[in-house]
């Protein structure tokens, strides 16, 4: 359909829209009027990313036949996982080829063809070398195919062609104009790969160099997020994109992610081998090649703006986002416009610098108790002992990436580690708040032998999304559920113009949320740590299983708190035979350690599904299959969250994070961990439903779910279908209560939903006239108030005003 | 009397009696009594359970068809070795019967649900193909036919026999019409009163009612798949402090296919090496057993685990690291990959905290592989081998695929239909006045006119507040209105079965009986487009329908007669008879609509004239 926000033509790939969904639009592009930023809440399963995408294509492609929208704003859209990206290009996809399809002149046809749209991932999900993609690690994918392809690799093997393998789907490449290697269109990850089969090319260098020339892109988080990948994928984009944050409920972490580092013992092993190595390398190459090490330096003694600048325009889009740690660390503008300290810039002294560095952190791992430190303690002990100051240390990771470029290194996963310690080095001297350090030698509290790690950590989210805010105009943050909403604006130090969550509008109740505080037998049931092996609370977290998979068609998904607990307690069923009552009625899928071993299980749960046989999927809250996975239809009739997955409160790393969140941003440790637990929690919950016409139910099972701050946490769409009944069920009534909805929910829906939860054009138009009287109203209101100073009732009845006017 | 086969002296429920075998039937007459108390046609006979040799009681167990229970005997003779020869004739004869039920595919459960003869450790013979030898008399006329003759509906067999569905043979029909009978008390009865009753055919009762017969041929002929459950031999321990496992040859075979190791090592090893009881005595024992157990709890069955040469050669190390010992292809589905997720990006972050980390129960691991292979064993085993997973998602069925994912079915407009249009007499007129009103009401506000006239209104309303008065006699009228609303519907609630049980019964039979007199008589005007398979002997012209309209028209005309005389009979019981014209009225209503039509039509000359619902 084809309707108007304010002046704005919005095509809508579909013949109806979910109210939600048009009022999620107005939200949106209130946002990308104010050039500012936006945090939505929009239910899941009620198509947000194609109203996102419907809404910023329109505006994106409105911009040239209408004067006041200035440029055309280049889309930058981030979702978490790859499953997530290869949906939203489809979506994507499925939009312009309606905008194509009803397009009303030719001229505005050709415009929609020439739309253009890629997804980026890395190297190793998009190589089809025969060789190279055949590696197991992603690492060593980029490595080998840095080697095939680095600028100094393919002088020398077109100069003199056999002396350099290369790789020739990457030269194939050279054959076609630049800015030409696609058709135009959108392409999805899949048919990027198909494409590249198909004409010899390679996938991945062909979305690298496609990127400038792109109106939407779409790639996961940590290519925006993450200093060392953001610095080379996503430099050149310019200030008024439009940036989204989709599935953004996660994203501190994210942020928090991007800038701790952990080193092990076996990590500085190797760093220091890699040292050793690097030094034997600068020797050899003195004696034969001298004058490179020397140009090498006088360019250093130039400065580093102008080396970088360099490089760039030798080969702008050679770096791979995947491989990130020998980049560029985003620093402070301050610190860029510096040249390289004098006492690294020479190769043999720079080596003898990282020696004593790696030897000093071996020797701070020695210690056998726990220390927790902060970056300024960490740099004053560092100089004490060892005489390395704070400023060189921050161009460590700068001054290891210039050596490898002059050395030529090959095979550069060998050297991860160095990287490694070279961005630590980077980042602990670049910050000094916000961070911490600890070092924990052992592994648990009760293990004996030490296997220590340096914990580097980050604290605080905002961060690393600091420069997002800063360079991007607009950036819409949104997910199904981002409750409670004022959080992320207060973690992430932002302003947001728009902060909304919508309601779910519903002909009739398509899911049920229940709570199940205590099994048949009364006894309350909690994966509390104290009680979560009881057998009792074992037995009776069993039997929910076990009832559900009796009354409940095609899938189920359970979750678990954590893999520890998910783990023990599948042993712990499989001895009381809880699982094999399951088996009669289902199959058993579990997630496990490996992903694409979990891949496998999750494709025959599908295949168990589709054939009507039902399946069980026993996975973990905040694991692989918790992100990006959709359990709609009849991939998930029901969804069970056993216990409230709240993250491991003994763990020191989140221990400090909870306090700097309190002394910082005033959030008490309860509270976060409460909105850290209940988000993870409808998150996996919100997987079971897609469009209104799909139902599915959602099992809460503790007791601590009952309490109302812990429900208050939960998005309001959910929460709104909570009924005081089922908020506190024992097992037995849950399943009465579920088969109840489901004999219900299973019936023809008598009642047509258009006009309340799906709305035609005439429905939005008249949406759209109601919100014009309001706006009117509201504007008569304002001005009567500033007119005279009385009160206004509101309730249509007759003013003052007329009342005056009488003559009684 | 059928011949008797063999008989015993049996206890049953703790009562002493005699069991005997028939040709047709199992069945035990308690001491002293002449009738049998315990009578079980051949054809219901399931499975057989027998207690060991040499248990203290010689038991025998028959699990029926439609009931696992079944029925327990006890052979009473002494010295007990005469008690076990008389079970092993009745387990014999039993076993030949079971296997005859289960070939002659009765059963819509596979053979798999086993009888468990249980012969430890020795393998068990199958059972299930044994040769027909006794009741031969009886040989392959399917069974129904046979039970037929048994049930009342005696008269009707020979027209029962007549197939309903074309592509049915006879006596399959008819067990399914049975079945559907059986399943639903009301059809019986209905079916009991009219066809057994010889007032319409069974082809005309069955007629509009296929579909039924349809949905349980379906439900019999699909074919239940393998059962979940894990193979999971689980030991008994007897006295002695021995381990007994009891062997099936379902066992066998379950234990081959779940671990084809296992069917390796019994293809190397027997009966070259070892004798079949031999081998199976020692895989229980051996650590390759142990390894196959669905337990992590391995430690407490450590000490019975002996070292053996033989099949710990075929044992493998536990599948317990983090990346399974099988290396698998790679899910091709970018939906469902969720490597690709993990290499999207470099890892960045601190590692996971200790509960987080996946695999740290290391016991657990090989326990959950084993699930999830086992799952997908069994889809295999039902669908086939999975999808190809190095195939690209290109050809345009997956792209449907792809599309039909992501798309949002309710937000299409799938051409909704226009509905029906409301056939209204003087439409244009009823919405006119609708809208002549309105109009009129619009122009007839003024605001300043209407406030004028409630100004005026409002004129010394104090004065008139003050004179009000509510009358009493009006307000009490309504009042005692209310009251006696109230009363009658308590009346009515309180007055809720009245017709005494037998009337009511009869009042029942009569509705249902007019009812469906009703229906094949709408159905003979109407014909039903139908949609599904009609025999072509049925698919009945417009004569025999005409016929039948005729016929059924004659009985319809008679349940004004059923009615008086269910009123004569009321009035007998004591019941007043108008309530029960009250309760038949709408019956005899459309009862009466009916025939009025008929006359109607044959009047008008039968087919030709234009038919028109009122």
């Amino acid at each position: 359909m084809k309707f108007y926000i304010d002046n704005l033509p919005i095509v809508f790939p579909y013949d109806r829209i979910y109210p939600e969904q048009y009022a999620y639009m107005c939200d949106l592009k209130r946002t990308l009027d104010a050039t500012g930023h936006c945090v939505l809440e929009m239910p899941s399963g009620t198509g947000k990313t194609v109203s996102l995408l419907s809404l910023i294509v329109s505006y994106q492609q409105a911009s040239i036949w209408l004067s006041f929208y200035p440029t055309k704003r280049k889309l930058i859209y981030c979702s978490r996982t790859v499953p997530e990206i290869e949906k939203a290009l489809a979506e994507l996809k499925r939009l312009v080829k309606y905008r194509v399809s009803t397009a009303e002149t030719p001229e505005q046809r050709e415009k929609e063809e020439h739309f253009m749209g890629l997804g980026l991932t890395s190297r190793k999900n998009l190589c089809i070398h025969p060789e190279v993609s055949k590696e197991k690690k992603g690492k060593v994918v980029d490595a080998r195919c840095r080697d095939l392809t680095s600028s100094a690799a393919c002088d020398k093997g077109r100069a003199d062609p056999g002396s350099v393998e290369l790789c020739d789907w990457h030269e194939n490449l050279n054959k076609y104009e630049p800015g030409n290697l696609l058709p135009p269109g959108i392409w999805t990850l899949a048919d990027i790969l198909q494409h590249g089969q198909d004409n010899g090319t390679c996938p991945y260098f062909t979305v690298r160099r496609m990127m400038p020339f792109v109106d939407v892109i779409i790639y996961s988080f940590h290519y925006l997020l993450d200093p060392k990948v953001a610095e080379q994928v996503s430099k050149e984009l310019s200030k008024d994109a439009i940036v989204v944050f989709d599935e953004a409920h996660n994203i501190d972490n994210v942020c928090i992610e991007s800038l701790s580092i952990d080193l092990t013992r076996p990590m500085l092993d190797s760093a220091a081998r890699s040292v050793t190595k690097l030094g034997d390398k600068i020797e050899e190459i003195k004696k034969t090649d001298a004058a490179k090490l020397q140009d090498e330096y006088a360019k250093l003694v130039e400065g580093l703006q102008e080396s970088t600048t360099d490089n760039s325009a030798e080969d702008p889009f050679m770096t791979n986002p995947g491989e990130s740690n020998l980049n560029v660390i985003m620093l402070p503008d301050d610190l860029l416009n510096e040249a390289i300290p004098g006492n690294i810039r020479k190769a043999e002294h720079f080596v003898a610098f990282l020696k004593r560095f790696v030897e000093y952190l071996k020797t701070r791992m020695r210690v056998l108790h726990v220390v927790a430190e902060t970056p300024l303690s960490f740099l004053q002990h560092l100089k004490d002992i060892t005489y390395i100051e704070r400023r060189p240390l921050r161009f460590c990771a700068e001054r290891l990436q210039s050596m490898i470029r002059t050395l030529e290194l090959n095979r550069l996963d060998e050297h991860s580690a160095l990287q490694k310690v070279a961005s630590f080095a980077t980042l602990v001297a670049t910050y000094e708040k916000g961070f911490l350090l600890i070092l924990e030698p052992f592994e648990t509290d009760n293990a004996t032998v030490p296997n220590p790690v340096f914990h580097f950590t980050c604290l605080d989210p905002s961060l690393a999304i600091k420069p997002v805010f800063e360079h991007f105009s607009s950036v819409v943050i949104t997910s199904g559920t981002i409750s409670p909403l004022d959080m992320y604006p207060k973690m992430l130090q932002f302003t947001p113009v728009v902060q909304e969550t919508y309601p779910m509008t519903l002909a009739r109740n398509a899911f049920l949320p229940l709570v199940i505080t205590r099994g048949s037998d009364q006894v309350a049931i909690s994966s509390r740590f104290e009680v979560r092996n009881d057998p009792a609370v074992v037995r009776n977290f069993g039997s929910i299983l076990v009832e559900y998979s009796k009354i409940v068609p095609d899938g189920i998904v359970a979750f678990f708190p954590s893999y520890l607990y998910m783990e023990s307690i599948v042993a712990a069923w499989n001895d009381m035979g809880i699982l094999n009552e399951v088996w009669k009625n289902k199959l058993i899928f579990v997630e496990t350690p490996d992903a694409n071993e979990t891949s496998i299980a999750l494709e025959n749960y599908r295949r168990a599904c589709d054939n009507g046989r039902g399946a069980v999927l026993l996975s973990v809250a905040r694991g692989k299959v918790s992100e990006g996975i959709d359990f709609d239809h009849n991939y998930g009739r029901a969804v069970i969250m056993f216990g409230v997955p709240y993250q491991y409160t003994e763990s020191r790393i989140l221990k400090a994070r909870l306090e700097y969140l309190r002394d910082a941003y005033r959030i008490r440790e309860s509270e976060f961990l409460g909105f850290d637990a209940m988000r993870n929690a409808a998150q996996c919950v919100g997987r079971v439903l897609r469009g209104k016409t799909d139902w599915g139910l959602m099992v809460f099972a503790d007791k601590r779910f009952a309490r109302a701050d812990k429900r208050a946490k939960l998005p309001r769409w959910i929460n709104q279908y909570i009924t005081e009944v089922a908020s506190n069920l024992s097992t037995d009534m849950a399943v009465t209560l579920s088969k109840l909805f489901m004999r219900t929910i299973s019936q023809n829906p008598n009642e047509n939903q258009t006009g309340v939860s799906l709305w035609t054009l005439e429905d939005v138009e008249k949406a759209q006239v109601k919100q014009k009287e309001q706006a009117l109203l509201h504007e008569q209101e304002q001005r009567d108030m500033d007119d005279m100073e009385e009160d206004e009732y509101g309730d249509g009845g007759i003013g003052d005003e007329m009342l005056g006017i009488l003559d009684i | 009397m059928p011949s008797v086969i063999c008989t015993a002296k049996a206890s049953y429920k703790k009562q002493l009696g005699s069991l005997e075998l028939t040709e047709a039937h199992l069945q035990w007459t308690q001491d002293g009594k002449k009738a049998p108390s315990v009578r079980v046609p051949h054809q219901d006979a399931a499975s057989l359970f027998c207690s060991k040799e040499g248990a203290a009681q010689v038991r025998l167990k028959l699990g029926l068809i439609n009931d696992d229970a079944g029925h327990n005997f006890t052979f009473t003779s002494t010295p007990q070795g005469v008690a076990y020869s008389e079970r092993e004739t009745f387990k014999m004869e039993l076993t030949n019967i079971i296997s005859r039920n289960r070939s002659s595919g009765l059963l819509a459960v596979a053979p798999t649900t086993t009888t468990a003869t249980t012969i430890a450790p020795t393998v068990a013979t199958p059972t299930l193909k044994g040769p027909v030898t006794t009741v031969s008399s009886h040989a392959p006329t399917p069974l129904p036919a046979s039970r037929a003759s048994t049930s009342r509906a005696a008269s009707v067999a020979s027209d029962g026999r007549v197939a309903i569905l074309s592509e049915q043979d006879a006596a399959k029909d008819f067990r399914l019409r049975k079945k559907v009978l059986l399943a639903s008390p009301e059809l019986l009865a209905l079916h009991k009163e009219l066809v057994m009753g010889g007032q319409i055919t069974e082809a005309e009762f069955w007629e509009g009612r296929e579909h039924l017969l349809l949905a349980q041929a379906a439900t019999e002929n699909q074919k239940r798949g393998r059962s979940g459950q894990l193979v999971d031999p689980r030991p008994q321990t007897v006295e002695g402090g021995e381990v007994k496992i009891v062997i099936t040859p379902q066992l066998v075979h379950d234990i081959f296919e779940e671990f084809p190791v296992v069917a390796k090592a019994y293809n190397d090893n027997v009966p070259n090496k070892l004798t079949e009881a031999e081998f199976w005595k020692r895989y229980f024992q051996s650590k390759l057993f142990n390894a196959h157990r669905a337990s992590i709890r391995s430690s407490a069955t450590q000490h019975v685990v002996k070292e053996d040469p033989i099949f710990d050669m075929y044992l493998e190390r536990d599948d317990d690291e983090l990346e399974p010992r099988r290396p698998r292809e790679e899910v091709s589905d970018l939906f469902i990959n969720l490597g690709a997720t993990l290499e999207d990006h470099g890892e960045t972050g601190n590692e996971k905290d200790v509960t987080m980390q996946a695999g740290r129960q290391r016991g657990a691991l090989p326990l959950i592989r084993k699930f999830n292979e086992h799952s997908e064993r069994l889809l295999n085993s039902a669908l086939g081998q999975g999808p190809p997973s190095k195939r690209r998602r290109t050809d345009s069925a997956d792209k449907q695929n792809l599309l039909s994912q992501i798309e949002y079915d309710d937000l299409q407009d799938h051409e909704s239909s226009p509905g029906v249009l409301l056939e209204m007499q003087g439409r244009q007129r009823y919405f006119e006045g609708q809208f002549g009103n309105m109009g009129e009401q619009r122009e007839a506000v003024d605001v300043r006119d209407a406030l004028v006239g409630l100004r005026n209104g409002l004129d010394g309303w104090e004065g008139r507040f003050s004179q009000l008065r509510v009358e009493k006699k009006s307000s009490d009228a309504a009042l005692l209105s209310m009251t006696q609303n109230v009363a009658s519907r308590l009346d009515i609630k309180t007055k809720k079965s009245d017709f005494p049980p037998d009337l009511f019964r009869q009042l029942m039979t009569c509705q249902t009986a007019a009812n469906e007199f009703l229906r094949q008589f709408w159905i003979s005007i109407y014909p039903p487009p139908s949609d599904f398979p009609t025999p072509s002997s049925l698919s009945s012209t417009a004569t025999q329908r005409s016929a039948k309209a005729a016929k059924m028209a004659g009985y319809l005309g008679k349940t004004h007669e059923k009615v008086d005389a269910l009123v004569r009979g009321a009035g007998v019981e004591g019941v007043e008879g108008g309530r029960v014209v009250v309760a038949m009225k709408p019956i005899l209503d459309a009862v009466d609509h009916a025939l009025a039509f008929y006359r109607a039509r044959n009047v008008g000359g039968g087919k030709a004239v234009g038919v028109k619902l009122v």
